[in-house]
């Protein structure tokens, strides 16, 4: 309180500074304020109350909770999207940073344009026009892989239409997606990073091993964890590509968490038991990302 | 190079500025909204723009017809009728969800209702309606599956494509013949059926039921309020165990053979159960495909014509239009405007007096319609929560065909999953 | 001059071993490699959409159309869709959501990384957290909302919740943490205002990142389906998504016309990625580092 009291009413330069900080930050505030707080509310309170048909609404205090939370199918969902998120976010990480570097070493301009271009385009469509083109390809019988499978005498594979290749056909849409987005964000990172340190590093004698070691991953790390943050939260609420292809098939097997949230609030108006499913998304994604936040933030010394 | 980004910025917003000053020019005209998803119809949903034209000439009020994608409809739907602003005064979709799960329907006024109680084909007097109270038009003929067979197939395989088969041991044997293995051991490279092999639980419930019905199997009981002991019946069980047979032990169709309607219309599978849209579909996608459509074959009894999806026209309760509305429905509601409304889409029209007019006739899926309608018509699941219960039920079928588990357990999981449904 | 190799200040290869020079191509082969496997499924659409609907059908798969330039599905789509008019409806909406988007985040990043009012983290948390929420469970009550506020079916009501984005805050505090203290602080003892700061200092630094979250921003609202499907009703003010999904409907994709339209959905994309990439990469030269 005395804080607040000091930013609104400035003693010192450095109180002065720090009212101008939350200035700075009041127009997000505000904007995040209006227009999420409410609806958020009142996404939460349906968590708490049953509709019955005719649309009336009960008021059942945790047994939503409860129902949601015992039953089999959610859990289904839950390990699905788990395993979706190991397979798609690990990659997608890596590989952007990896053509991220690459593209950083590449010296000449236009081309280097050429190529992130070309990493950068799968994010330039939409996200189910996208999902749709890789059905297409996967399409068991005249799909375009199981045709170029079969030069290397590979025969044709289910992909979408099968238990177990389903998971990592969608998280590879997913890599593919966001691939180019990662790439970005690394590449606007190593191009900010100033250019003595390097050479002080090879005035040191660092090898290029040592001087990606010791001064562009540790200088990274901000946009490495934002993107790990980023990458976590866009998996885990995997939507549009399940539900434009396989919707949760076959048998389940690609069911999501947010697929699941959203039939039961649209198809099943069950808006109780998805508001449950949501703040479950929202405590889990909250927990990890802590998690994260504590074990990879290590402040940055210059 | 900097000072070109700018200038592009700059530009750029005088754009913005200029274009967002909203339509002033935008006169509150008098019109009624309507919502459809049915994107695969536009000419049939055009039509109700042109006749509100008509309408308007002696009423004033205009038809504004509003095509929803299909992606996500439901949330668009339920989210406008909540808020009560922004939803339509007219809109297509089920009675016993939008009426029965909510209240957001208004009542059919007697006089309309009588007109169709009338004037519609013995299995669709159901449809639209909601505890025995009148809600919705029903507009879609001919939402039951058939049997389309390819002659060719069916003649190169030395079976009589003028006589298809009438019971489903008749049927899988004329399938046997029809499937080619592989001599190496894998997928068939041409197999008797096209099935269902992926999509939401609720599609291959849809696709399953004229088996069960077949079998004299039903969903639920009679008064829908329960599913333990209907759906997981001895029927139901010799139905789903003979379905997931095709694929696990006559191996007369596949799931690795990619979407049904392609494998039909690309000649590598001989026959296909689908609704009377699908003739349009091959026209346009496979047009040197030679078929024929008959009823569907029968075992203890023949799945007559029924739907999982009862498509109708509804009124919105808050529309402070809806009088005008329901003005509108009468204009049209007459055998004549059902005809050409149908028509110009080239799909089935409702109407009974309609189902013997030439274009009908002329249609491929004449005699085949009027053999499903002659049968007994089958069990129907209008429930509020039939989208749940389906999803419920389908992941038994889904279950059994990809080799989850033996039909009888699965079934038993799933009649408790829904009677848990239905009390909830 | 920038990090992009040690040798930038003579001839590419000048001082470089044999090795160093095979490495070098070895990276650009890498590169290469990859961005053709990423490209492929484009190539493929764009194949796609030269062909007729039984065309696509044909087993077996036949890769090249038999017309290269039958464009028949491009005529088709501007007959079904007023495409243009959608194109032009994307990019308004997703200009606003840029640029508005562009200047309440790097005001807001720069508060997070570099000041210590009360509460900051916490704040910033919040802000995050609202991107773990997930927006199906969030739509109606939104759309109440746009309802109370008179937005529905107007460009702002589809810009409204994206007007800022949480990760353009993110990427923001992120790009300017990376700042050294010690730049600010001389701006300081050289009487620089906080804003001032913000200005002459913050920006020129992070213009990369600023041209990313312009990038990414425009892109993420021009590909937008959902909420937009939502809150707009007249056929005027659709987007070009929901004129691409037109072309998929409850029983079958239109592959032909589909491609077609996502090909055209692109095309403004790339455009804007083409001029404005040019800033994410060679910005760094303007950064006049001044330690």
């Amino acid at each position: 309180m005395r804080q607040w009291f000091r930013i609104a009413f400035p003693k010192d330069y450095s109180d002065r500074q720090n009212r101008a900080g939350f200035l700075f930050v009041l127009p997000a505030l505000l904007f995040f304020g209006s227009v999420f707080i409410l609806p958020l509310a009142q996404s939460i309170m349906y968590s708490f109350y049953k509709i019955a048909p005719g649309g009336a609404s009960q008021f059942v205090g945790l047994r939503l909770y409860e129902k949601v939370l015992t039953d089999s199918t959610f859990w289904t969902a839950v390990q699905n999207t788990i395993q979706l998120v190991l397979f798609s976010v690990p990659t997608t990480v890596i590989c952007a940073l990896a053509v991220a570097l690459g593209l950083n070493r590449i010296t000449n301009l236009k081309w280097r344009n050429v190529w992130a271009a070309m990493y950068f385009l799968p994010f330039a469509t939409s996200l189910v026009a996208a999902a749709l083109i890789w059905q297409w390809i996967y399409e068991p019988v005249y799909g375009f892989l199981n045709y170029a499978l079969s030069f290397v005498g590979i025969p044709p594979q289910k992909w979408l239409q099968s238990l177990f290749q389903v998971r990592p056909a969608i998280a590879a849409v997913s890599v593919w997606v966001r691939i180019g987005f990662d790439t970005m964000i690394f590449l606007a990172a190593l191009q900010s990073i100033p250019e003595q340190y390097y050479e002080a590093a090879r005035i040191d004698g660092a090898n290029a091993v040592q001087q990606l070691r010791h001064i562009t991953l540790p200088l990274l790390n901000p946009q490495i964890l934002m993107v790990c943050i980023l990458e976590l939260i866009f998996n885990f609420k995997i939507f549009d590509q399940v539900y434009a292809t396989t919707q949760g098939g076959p048998a389940s097997a690609s069911q999501t968490v947010i697929m699941l949230l959203y039939d039961t609030a649209f198809k099943f108006f069950r808006f109780g038991d998805a508001s449950v499913m949501a703040v479950f998304v929202f405590i889990t994604l909250l927990v990890v990302t802590l998690l994260q936040w504590r074990i990879f933030r290590k402040p940055v010394e210059y | 190079m900097q000072r070109g980004g700018w200038r592009m910025l700059v530009i750029l917003a005088a754009v913005l500025v200029a274009v967002t000053i909203p339509d002033s020019s935008f006169a509150q005209q008098k019109k009624l909204v309507f919502w459809t998803h049915w994107e695969q119809n536009p000419d049939f949903n055009k039509w109700y723009e042109t006749k509100g034209k008509e309408f308007a000439k002696k009423t004033g009020y205009e038809v504004e017809l509003v095509t929803i994608p299909y992606q996500g409809y439901e949330a668009k739907y339920l989210a406008a009728f909540m808020a009560k602003s922004g939803a339509p005064d007219m809109f297509m979709g089920m009675a016993n969800q939008w009426c029965g799960q909510y209240d957001f329907c208004d009542k059919m006024p007697a006089d309309l209702e009588k007109v169709y109680d009338e004037n519609l084909p013995k299995y669709m007097i159901p449809i639209g309606k909601w505890k025995g109270v009148r809600y919705g038009i029903p507009i879609e003929h001919g939402n039951f599956q058939q049997m389309y067979i390819n002659v060719d197939m069916f003649k190169k395989a030395g079976l009589n494509p003028d006589k298809p088969p009438k019971t489903m041991n008749e049927w899988l044997a004329a399938m046997k013949k029809l499937t080619i293995a592989d001599p190496k051991g894998g997928e068939p490279t041409q197999v008797g059926f096209a099935i269902r092999s992926k999509g939401h639980p609720v599609g291959i419930t849809d696709k399953f039921l004229p088996f069960a019905h077949a079998w004299d199997a039903r969903l639920l009981s009679p008064d829908l309020d329960k599913a333990t002991g209907y759906a997981n019946s001895p029927q139901m069980v010799a139905a789903l165990t003979f379905f997931g047979n095709l694929v696990l032990k006559d191996k007369v169709a596949s799931l690795a053979f990619g979407n049904p309607e392609d494998a039909f219309g690309q000649k590598r599978a001989a026959v296909i159960f689908r609704e009377s849209w699908f003739f349009g579909w091959l026209k346009k996608n496979a047009p040197d495909v030679n078929f024929k459509v008959y009823a569907l074959p029968c075992e203890k009894t023949c799945p007559g014509a029924g739907a999982l999806f009862p498509w109708t026209d509804l009124v919105y309760k808050n529309s402070p239009n809806k009088q005008m509305a329901w003005e509108f429905y009468k204009f049209i509601s007459n055998a004549k405007d059902d005809m050409e409304h149908h028509q110009s889409q080239g799909i089935l029209p409702v109407w009974t007096v309609n189902l013997d007019t030439a274009y009908v006739k002329s249609r491929p899926d004449y005699q085949s319609t009027k053999d499903m309608l002659a049968q007994p018509v089958p069990p129907t699941y209008f429930h509020p929560k039939s989208n749940e219960l389906a999803t419920a039920f389908g992941e038994a079928v889904v279950g059994v065909l990809f080799g989850k588990g033996q039909p009888k357990p699965l079934l038993d999981d799933a009649a408790a999953r829904m009677d848990r449904i239905l009390k909830d | 001059m920038n990090s992009i190799a040690p040798s930038d200040d003579v001839s590419p290869h000048a001082g470089l071993s044999v090795r160093q020079v095979y490495f070098r191509w070895l990276i650009t082969l890498a590169v290469a490699c990859g961005a053709i496997t990423i490209f492929f499924p484009f190539f493929w659409m764009a194949i796609t959409s030269l062909k007729t609907a039984p065309e696509i059908q044909r087993v077996p798969l036949q890769i090249t159309p038999d017309h290269w330039f039958n464009l028949t599905n491009y005529f088709e789509v501007f007959k079904r869709e007023p495409f243009l008019r959608y194109l032009l409806n994307s990019t308004i909406v997703a200009s606003i959501a840029a640029v508005s988007s562009l200047v309440v985040s790097s005001l807001a990043g720069f508060g997070f990384a570099k000041y210590h009012f009360p509460g900051r983290d916490a704040f910033f948390l919040a802000v995050v957290g609202i991107m773990m929420v997930p927006f199906q469970s969030v739509v109606v009550p939104l759309y109440n909302w746009m309802n109370h506020l008179g937005l529905l079916d107007t460009y702002m009501g589809i810009v409204a919740p994206d007007l800022v984005s949480v990760f353009g805050v993110f990427l923001m505090r992120q790009a300017i943490e990376m700042i050294p203290n010690d730049y600010i602080d001389q701006a300081r003892i050289d009487g620089c205002s906080e804003l001032r700061i913000f200005f002459s200092v913050i920006l020129p630094s992070v213009k990369p990142a600023m041209a990313t979250l312009l990038i990414i921003k425009f892109m993420w609202n021009w590909n937008e389906f959902f909420w937009p499907m939502v809150v707009i009703n007249s056929p005027t003010m659709k987007v070009v998504t929901m004129g691409l999904m037109s072309f998929t409907n409850m029983y079958f994709i239109e592959y032909n016309l589909l491609t077609a339209a996502a090909v055209i959905s692109i095309l403004p994309i790339l455009l804007i990625f083409i001029t404005l990439q040019r800033w994410v990469v060679q910005a760094v030269v303007m950064s006049g580092l001044k330690g």
